[in-house]
């Protein structure tokens, strides 16, 4: 299929020249994400700057049956963003503007297409926070954290994007401008068409402007570094110590390979023999975070670690955090071909999943290397493989096999914070009833009846 | 030791996108294919035959100010920049320059002396050149169509090598601690000959014999970004062999210094060329590095306040960022104001700023926004490059803005009684306006 030059004309018309990209270049510019696996070319994309302009596309893709992938940075590790039945790719990018910071009542309302870390330092001047902190922040805009219902390290105290939803715009594929629930954290009203939005994947409709519910800045801050030999030691230390009544704001964990390979492309003093590292952040008021760093670093020392001890300085504390953020890097940097799995299980069972993993790696012959959000039991256990590799990708998909089947019997899902995308698309059957998945698309039906946003995500095919 | 950097570089890129909000051009108009991520996808296409090299592919190189900002927030340290250089090298080896570019990187910038006459024919015309402090009328503001609007600084008269003896020796009663080969590039010489002859003596006076090798060329740099690498190298050569006899060299302009570092880079792996450029390299310092690092004392000044620019071919490609800092710190007088994204780029990037001229005005206004916050009467930088586009936005804007280098609120201690610093050959900024914006 390829847009008419009526289509294209019209989509010029609501955009201008300038919102406009069809040459081949650039619409391969807009064929990937995140990811290493998954391409699908465009054939036009768009830079909406209004809702209104956004309304104009969609009721146009409705009238003609185009599918059209909502997109912002594109960082997302889900294949969530590609546009893998063509069409067109509606980007969010030039919806940028943060409309109102309201430090009375602790909100936020933003265009979609900021970036998470602009909005974040913009709300630091304020002295207010917004938790939720997927590790993409550089890159990924606040349109795309919503609709992959985005956490990260913060979500063990602090939880994930859908926990500070209040309200929002959003244009139905038939064109309508939605806005949906309020600016208060208290509201019932209706079913909760922001939440549902919120993690819908850019299926039901396009967000162009939120409403987040903000949080004072903690006044003072921590960090923890411990070192075990063990992983299971290491997943046994955080269960005792949220056990203990200590919610860290931060507990992450980073495997051996991981650090060995921070280390060798930029070196920041990790201990090279550690089995696993825990990094544990504590924020408060310094009483507080004084005296919960001491019983973490006690704790960690009675459960097994071989280290245990607080940053030296807020330099050290940078540091050992650029290194949590490289992890992901180093991975895809040392592996043609790598999957960042997602599950999650109940942060008391971390330990049986990392053991569940250790032994499904041996099983299969595959390199399977491990980072993660310990304190909320999220695990990105990484499958590394080759796809010109049949035979090895074959065993690496396998592996992932057994660590879905291992998430899902010891009581978690199968993606934390990355979405379904195409990535889990095969899996949600084994997550979801078949009543559930029923509803789901008894849902989709009523907000996009002919089924033009972001088709061919989620659902498998039938 | 310098690593040379190829277009297979690009795979090493893992698509986290850490680059695009600190890039400049993304920022402004946020298309894939002019930031770090989506180029570095597009060059390792291209090299896999999956996409087409036509000319929208040559023309999406062209879209990088080549700041290098993208490498330093990489976290796999993937060098950008040069992986943009290199696939502009491939595309130059396969589609040739057209023939502007051939006109001016092979017959002009690489022939020093043609090029001085031809500049020395065209500053003799009424308007086209200044002498300091005397502004001549304005018929070098027509060349700004072939700017697109950028207004050029007028033609220095004389050039700097009719300024300067080919050897300086430091002031009576400094003590001599050495000798400096100065190399002032193409923008010195030509265009801010003052601001070169005040460079060459701040060196002089901090106790340098400094030394003018007159048969010196253009660094290069221009010609080896554009993807000219062929007649980069012959500059290179040149300069590297009258330079490599000197222990010290000292130049006033970040693209250049950054050029004269870089050279190892511009010779294939085990080249003769690649050991003697690496020789060059640890010789090479930008004057701010230079000073800071022989613990210079400059004399005070006047009151006055001022803000920093960071030229991105100092911090970003060189990593000098406090010593420019030290030493304004230590002039007693100045009143040091830090501007908000100091090493945000001003948007030049040669070529660049006149070729995509509405972007670089989108990254030259930020700039001017965080200069005029600061309420700094002076604006110091390290790069000519970027004192044609700051003085340029000061004008645009309407800020009331002296835009100097850092060598003009330079003086060493002998001299008895501080002057006001000049503004030199900045005619282009022409009179304030009156009232503050």
């Amino acid at each position: 299929m390829s847009l008419s030059s009526g289509t294209l004309g019209k989509l010029r018309k609501i955009v201008g020249d300038k919102g406009l990209l069809t040459t081949q270049i650039d619409l391969a510019a807009y064929s990937f994400d995140g990811t290493s696996t998954w391409k699908g070319m465009p054939e036009a994309v768009v830079f909406p700057t209004t809702a209104e302009q956004v309304s104009q596309i969609l009721k146009l893709a409705t009238e003609k049956g185009i599918p059209v992938t909502p997109r912002g940075s594109g960082s997302n590790l889900s294949g969530g963003s590609v546009p893998v039945l063509g069409g067109i790719v509606l980007c969010t990018t030039r919806m940028n503007k943060i409309i109102e910071i309201d430090t009375a009542n602790f909100t936020v309302t933003t265009e979609v297409g900021v970036v998470l870390n602009d909005l974040n330092r913009e709300l630091t001047r304020h002295n207010l926070f917004f938790p939720p902190d997927p590790q993409s922040f550089m890159a990924a805009t606040i349109g795309g954290c919503v609709s992959e219902n985005a956490g990260g390290p913060y979500a063990v105290k602090y939880g994930v994007f859908k926990h500070y939803i209040l309200g929002m715009t959003a244009v139905l594929p038939t064109g309508d401008i939605l806005k949906l629930g309020g600016t208060t954290v208290k509201n019932v009203t209706g079913y909760d068409l922001s939440q549902l939005l919120c993690g819908s994947e850019g299926t039901l409709a396009v967000i162009t402007q939120v409403t987040l519910h903000l949080l004072p800045l903690p006044p003072a801050r921590q960090t923890v570094l411990a070192v075990f030999d063990k992983m299971v030691t290491a997943g046994k230390a955080v269960h005792r110590i949220l056990a203990e009544g200590i919610i860290p704001a931060k507990i992450e964990l980073i495997d051996n390979w991981i650090i060995r390979r921070i280390e060798e492309f930029s070196p920041m003093g990790l201990p090279l023999e550690a089995a696993t590292i825990l990094l544990f952040e504590i924020d408060g008021i310094p009483e507080a975070v004084d005296r919960e760093t001491e019983e973490v670093i006690n704790l960690c020392q009675e459960e097994g670690a071989t280290e245990a001890r607080a940053a030296r300085d807020a330099k050290e504390a940078e540091n050992f955090w650029t290194a949590r953020r490289a992890g992901f890097s180093a991975i895809f940097g040392n592996a043609p071909t790598a999957f960042p799995e997602d599950v999650t299980v109940p942060p008391s069972r971390l330990p049986e999943l990392i053991d569940r993993v250790e032994k499904i790696a041996k099983k299969y012959d595959v390199t399977i290397v491990t980072l993660g959000h310990a304190g909320d039991g999220n695990l990105h256990p990484c499958v590394l493989t080759d796809e010109k590799d049949a035979e090895h990708l074959a065993r690496a998909e396998e592996a992932i096999h057994d660590i879905f089947s291992a998430a899902l019997e010891l009581g978690g899902a199968i993606s934390g914070e990355h979405g379904i995308g195409l990535g889990k698309k095969p899996f949600l059957k084994k997550a979801m009833s078949p009543e559930a998945i029923s509803i789901l698309r008894g849902i989709k039906k009523a907000f996009d009846p002919k089924g033009i946003l972001n088709p061919g995500k989620i659902w498998e095919e039938a | 030791m310098s690593q040379v950097v190829s277009v297979d570089d690009a795979s090493r890129c893992m698509k986290c996108g850490f680059c695009m909000s600190s890039c400049p051009v993304y920022t402004v108009d946020h298309i894939e294919s002019h930031v770090a991520r989506g180029r570095n996808v597009l060059i390792r296409w291209a090299g896999e035959n999956s996409i087409p090299t036509d000319g929208d592919f040559g023309e999406r190189l062209s879209y990088c100010l080549l700041c290098g900002r993208c490498e330093a927030v990489c976290p796999a340290n993937v060098p950008s920049a040069a992986i943009t250089v290199a696939a502009r090298t491939n595309w130059v080896s396969k589609k040739g320059l057209n023939w502007l570019q051939r006109l001016i990187y092979r017959g002009i910038l690489k022939q020093r002396p043609l090029m001085a006459n031809l500049l020395d024919l065209a500053a003799r015309i009424p308007g086209v050149s200044v002498k300091d402090g005397k502004p001549l009328r304005h018929l070098a503001d027509s060349v700004s169509i072939f700017t697109r609007g950028l207004s050029i600084p007028k033609l220095s008269r004389p050039f700097l090598s009719d300024r300067l003896p080919s050897r300086i020796n430091p002031p009576k009663g400094v003590k001599v601690r050495g000798q400096v080969a100065f190399f002032p590039g193409c923008a010195f010489e030509f265009f801010f000959a003052d601001v070169g002859e005040r460079t060459a003596l701040a060196l002089a006076e901090a106790g340098y014999e400094v030394v003018y090798p007159r048969d010196l060329t253009c660094c290069g740099l221009a010609v080896r970004s554009a993807g000219d690498l062929a007649t980069a190298q012959l500059m290179a050569r040149h300069n590297i062999e009258i330079l490599s006899k000197f222990d010290h060299v000292v130049t006033g302009c970040a693209t250049c210094s950054s050029a004269l570092k870089d050279y190892g880079k511009w010779f294939p792996e085990g080249d003769a060329w690649q050991l003697q450029a690496s020789n060059l390299a640890s010789k090479v310092s930008d004057f701010s590095e230079f000073l800071a690092k022989e613990g210079f004392q400059p004399h005070p000044t006047e009151p006055v306040t001022v803000t920093y620019h960071d030229p991105c071919h100092l911090k970003w490609h060189q990593g000098i960022k406090d010593e420019p800092r030290r030493l304004l710190d230590s002039i007693e007088g100045i009143k040091y104001i830090e501007m908000e994204g100091a090493d945000e780029c001003c948007g030049l990037g040669g070529a660049f700023g006149i070729a995509h001229r509405d972007i670089s005005l989108a990254i030259q206004a930020k700039k001017m926004e965080s200069i005029k916050k600061t309420g700094a009467k002076i604006v110091v930088t390290s790069c000519p490059g970027c004192i044609i586009q700051l003085r340029d936005g000061a004008q645009r804007h309407g800020l009331p803005i002296e835009v100097m280098h850092i060598s003009q609120l330079i003086r060493g201690q002998t001299e008895q009684h501080r002057k006001p610093p000049s503004v030199g050959d900045g005619e282009e900024q022409s009179p304030h306006p009156k009232s503050a914006p």
